[in-house]
């Protein structure tokens, strides 16, 4: 069977340049994935690096300069890992306590872009992005649920 | 009541599929076909059980009964009547119950009509597929019912998310679900084939709902990608967010799969495939619901966090393990019955096909869960964005495109270099045809050149497979080349559907190599008259308005839009402001053409609506994509139409069949013209007035002015002086603001060369000799009855301000209102420059 030789090596070859694929895009384009409190712990290794970032959205924090345009907004650690979320009473809940406890730690969040239309208190804001010297998040990228209301399929996407 | 009624309908429809499982297993122990028809008797009550339970959720929905927390957390009083039987389906419940249905339908659909080949595998199938309608009814019945009361009934509910309020997001999920659960029949005749050991053929016993589950999916991708561009504003079409991967994930297993059937249906190979790509598309299916529902993944798209994971998990669990082992136990008829050809041979172009299917599936299924994966094996977690998913699957994608132009140029093992070298030469042509094509329309990135030089490859093996068989069929039956192409269609829908496939997908390519490769966008603060220029395009941004709906406050901006100072188009982007929401909905407008799309979203404004800030893209090639899918779709419809059976009919019945199909044909087309219509249809938001607006630097038109004092003013005339001409109204209040201020600037500079000549618009001259006596103003005033000058300068309102330069070109514009300073500023500025 000459030709299931061929047909494995030819698979093989696929697949062991796909792998490689996956693993080099891992190393360049993929992001850290952090909490606002891993991001503060960890500084100074990750200054410029590509970090996705999600937290609580500080309602009263939200500045919008049309003229730039530019956004800036303060959110508020959430924790990452969705289990310890639904210990905590769901999302919801989990984003309500974060955003009125004054101790949790901050992050303050520059976008260049439009506002986005979800961008409002309490909802959870997952930001792609670098961190910058000054210590604020310069996102290139913000995805945004507001978890609270819309139990629904409603993704809002802010091309970056 | 409603919500009880429901209740109860779902619990018994549960009831009913158990036993329909039961029958069916029962039927095939006891060799009884008693059974059988009590199993089809169970499916086709549950279908029917069902369906009422979705009719008590609708009247709930029709009859406004808020103390149903479903219906209070999507509907609201003033919902109207399309979205309210759309909001069935805008949550998690509604959206199970309707699953359940749909999963029930087809069950039924099934049993009903089995063909001869399907009829031994039917009863271990209805098994199978009771047994998965079981579950979905059970997880709506007691893990997430919509029937659920509140304790006490507001007065109105909350709405539906405005967001949703789009015909592609009314569509979108009812048609995906359509695949999702048409996936569960291949899956169910898979389990029977292999443990009623005829594994030999089923693949086409059910190939027409592979076929159909894998067209609604397709559709359903579609409606979404193109609602995500048409309403979320962010310009783009696929965001590669792991509930979009959700839906992809099983289409490609289900286009592989639908590759594979071929092979066993022809040679009778491929079987380990054919059964692992069902598998696959089961489990995928499954995990997409799963992982949107479970916070595995953190997604913008998913649904409330909810307890189905658990279940969901130990079910997929189930429904890959069950197989494989069966699979393993089964191994020994498994085995390939004919040796392979070549990997240069159709064989091994199919063989290249379905291993970069699975990898695909493979990366995109890593891709989704890589901060799991990541956080699991470095103790880091990393998230793939779209440059991961596009890097990682963009070299796929343009190798399973190479394959698809070679596939047909090969034959089987022995002749397949002969005849590559033979047919290679005209799509060698067609790739250079098109990549110059390309570069000369300044598509010039390497990267992109070789993915058009791909497409032009696959697109001319594509055309020429029809072309061949239609000039051979057309020197064989005498006929033209259209009628030979046409009766070709006919005779093998299959085949040629599978092309017409292809050729969307190529399209679509061409779509996605532009968009993807040439991005534009800028985001530009525009004063009103002035205009910016955002790559080959000049905008002027010309007004705001503003008006009040129902439910929320419209807000729009009027931006003309100009290429080489030709006038194209005048776009309006707009936001709705919802109230109750504490949400905007951005909607952008759009100007479609084949090469690019301009796409405008208005994001901002200052208070007196002076300056306004837009979101400016251009899409390369977007068109392609559009036009790609319902060249897909209609190539999915071919395929799927049953094939002419006419000859073997009686007369009278062939004729009826005839007609059938011809109504059949004529209904399907204008539908796909209607959807074509309804969602790729002309770009929406645009306007396109008479004329253009005069822009700057152009020569002002000449013409004759009736003045008030019977005179007449030759604009040419006035040659070799600055020249500032206000189109105005006495009916127009910013008008009789302004006049004063233009009043005082006249006399500042009416002896600096300046000429000022008013232009009342459509104006009696009594009415205008009233206003500017008692306002005061001097300087001289002509009448434009017929509007014919504001024609000629492109106004669009009043009040408008033109400042035209001593050599006659136009210096400025304003659109509104204009102050004295801004005037003076103006006038300074071009007195100066002289």
């Amino acid at each position: 069977m000459q030709g299931k030789g061929t047909f494995l090596v030819a698979g093989l070859l696929i697949l062991a340049a796909v792998i490689y694929l996956i693993v080099s895009s891992t190393g360049s384009t993929a992001h850290y994935f952090l909490t606002v409190e891993e991001l503060q712990t960890t500084e100074n290794d990750v200054v410029g690096r590509n970090i996705t970032v999600s937290g609580a959205v500080l309602g009263d924090s939200i500045i919008y300069d049309s003229s730039v345009p530019r956004v800036t907004f303060t959110v508020v650690q959430v924790p990452g890992d969705p289990e310890e979320v639904e210990r905590a009473g769901g999302l919801a809940k989990v984003l309500h306590t974060a955003v009125n406890d004054p101790t949790a730690p901050r992050l303050e969040v520059v976008y260049d872009d439009v506002k986005p239309d979800l961008l409002q208190n309490e909802a959870q804001a997952i930001m792609r992005g670098q961190l910058g010297d000054d210590g604020r998040f310069y996102a290139d990228e913000v995805l945004l649920k507001c978890p609270t209301r819309y139990e629904e399929d409603v993704p809002d996407q802010t091309g970056g | 009541m409603l919500s009880e009624i429901g209740s109860i309908f779902t619990g018994l429809a549960l009831v009913v599929t158990l036993y329909a499982a039961f029958a069916a297993f029962w039927a095939i122990r006891q060799n009884d076909s008693r059974w059988e028809q009590s199993a089809r008797n169970g499916a086709y009550a549950a279908t029917g059980l069902l369906a009422l339970a979705l009719f008590a959720l609708l009247a709930a929905f029709l009859n406004d009964q808020f103390q149903i927390r479903y219906v209070a957390q999507h509907s609201n009083r003033t919902l109207p009547l399309y979205l309210k039987i759309s909001s069935l389906w805008a949550g998690q419940e509604g959206s199970l119950l309707l699953w359940s249905f749909l999963q029930a339908l087809f069950a039924a659909l099934v049993v009903a009509r089995p063909s001869e080949r399907a009829r031994p595998l039917v009863p271990w199938a209805t098994v199978f597929l009771s047994l998965i309608t079981a579950f979905f009814t059970a997880v709506t019945l007691f893990l997430s019912s919509p029937f659920t009361q509140l304790p006490t009934a507001p007065l109105d509910g909350q709405g539906l998310n405005p967001l949703l309020r789009h015909p592609g997001m009314i569509f979108h999920p009812p048609i995906l679900y359509l695949g999702y659960v048409g996936l569960a029949v291949p899956f169910a005749f898979a389990l029977a084939a292999l443990i009623t050991r005829r594994v030999k053929d089923w693949p086409p016993a059910v190939r027409r709902w592979t076929l159909a589950a894998w067209f609604f999916l397709g559709l359903g991708i579609l409606l979404g990608m193109r609602w995500a561009y048409d309403v979320l504003g962010w310009g783009g079409y696929w965001g590669w967010d792991p509930v979009e991967n959700a839906g992809l994930l099983p289409w490609l297993t289900a286009t592989a799969l639908l590759h594979s059937a071929v092979m066993q249906e022809q040679r009778g190979g491929f079987r380990w495939w054919n059964l692992l790509l069902t598998v696959f598309s089961f489990v995928l299916v499954l995990f997409g619901t799963f992982t949107t529902r479970s916070g595995l993944i953190q997604s913008v798209h998913a649904f409330a966090r909810s307890d189905l994971g658990l279940y969901f998990l130990a079910v997929i669990g189930l429904a890959l393990l069950g197989p494989l082992a069966l699979m393993m136990n089964r191994r020994s008829i498994l085995a390939d019955p004919r040796p392979v050809g070549g990997l240069l041979s159709r064989d091994g172009m199919f063989f290249l096909t379905l291993i970069l299917f699975l990898t695909l599936t493979g990366s995109v299924l890593i891709g989704s869960v890589l901060p799991t994966i990541t956080q699991a094996l470095t103790d880091q977690s990393f998230e793939a964005g779209p440059a991961w998913f596009d890097r990682v699957t963009g070299p796929q994608f343009g190798a399973l495109v190479l394959v698809m132009g070679v596939c047909p140029l090969l034959g089987r093992a022995a002749d397949s270099l002969r005849r590559l070298q033979k047919r290679g030469i005209l799509p060698l042509l067609g790739a250079v045809v098109v990549t110059v094509i390309a570069a000369l329309a300044g598509f010039t990135k390497p990267i992109s050149l070789i993915g058009f030089a791909v497409i032009g490859l696959a697109g001319t093996t594509t055309l020429a497979e029809y072309g061949r068989d239609a000039i051979a069929r057309s020197r064989r039956r005498g006929e033209n080349l259209l009628q030979a192409l046409w009766h070709l269609f006919g005779r093998n829908r299959r085949r040629y559907g599978g092309y017409l496939v292809h050729t969307g997908v190529l399209l679509i390519a061409l779509g996605v190599v532009g968009t993807r490769m040439y991005p534009l966008e800028a985001e530009r603060v525009l004063s009103s008259g002035e205009p910016v220029t955002v790559g080959e395009y000049t905008l002027i941004y010309e007004e705001l308005r503003q008006e009040p709906a129902d439910d929320h406050l419209s807000t729009w901006a009027s931006v003309a839009v100009y290429r080489d100072e030709t006038h194209l188009t005048t776009l309006q982007p707009q936001i709705d402001q919802y109230m109750n929401f504490e949400q905007t909905v951005s909607v952008p407008a759009l100007r479609a053409t084949l090469k690019e799309d301009l796409y405008l979203v208005l994001a901002g404004w200052d208070v007196g609506g002076t300056t306004a800030t837009f979101k400016v893209l251009v899409n390369s090639l977007a068109s392609f994509l559009w036009l790609g899918g319902l060249i897909l779709i209609a190539g999915g419809a071919v395929a799927l139409w049953p094939a002419a059976r006419a000859a073997r009919l009686p007369a009278p019945e062939a004729r009826r069949r005839a007609i059938g199909t011809a109504v059949g044909l004529v209904v399907g087309f204008l539908a796909l013209i209607a959807a074509g219509v309804a969602m790729w249809g002309p770009g929406h938001g645009t306007t396109t007035p008479s004329t253009g607006r005069l822009l700057p630097g152009q020569p002002a038109p000449n013409f004759t002015l009736d003045m008030l004092d019977s005179s007449n003013l030759i604009f040419s005339e006035l040659d070799g002086r600055v020249v500032v001409l206000n189109f105005w109204t006495t009916w127009c209040a910013p008008c009789e603001d302004e006049l004063p201020d233009l009043q005082t600037v006249w006399d500042e500079y009416r002896d600096q060369n300046v000429a000022f000549v008013g232009i009342a618009v459509q104006e009696e001259s009594d009415e205008v000799q009233e206003m500017i006596s008692r306002l005061g103003v001097a300087y001289p005033q002509g009448m434009d009855p017929e509007e014919q000058i504001a024609a000629a300068y492109g106004i669009t309102g009043v009040p408008e301000t033109f400042i035209i330069d001593s050599r006659g070109q136009l210096a400025y514009a304003h659109v509104g209102p204009v102050s004295a300073e801004e005037l003076r500023e103006e006038l300074n500025t071009l007195l100066e420059a002289k």
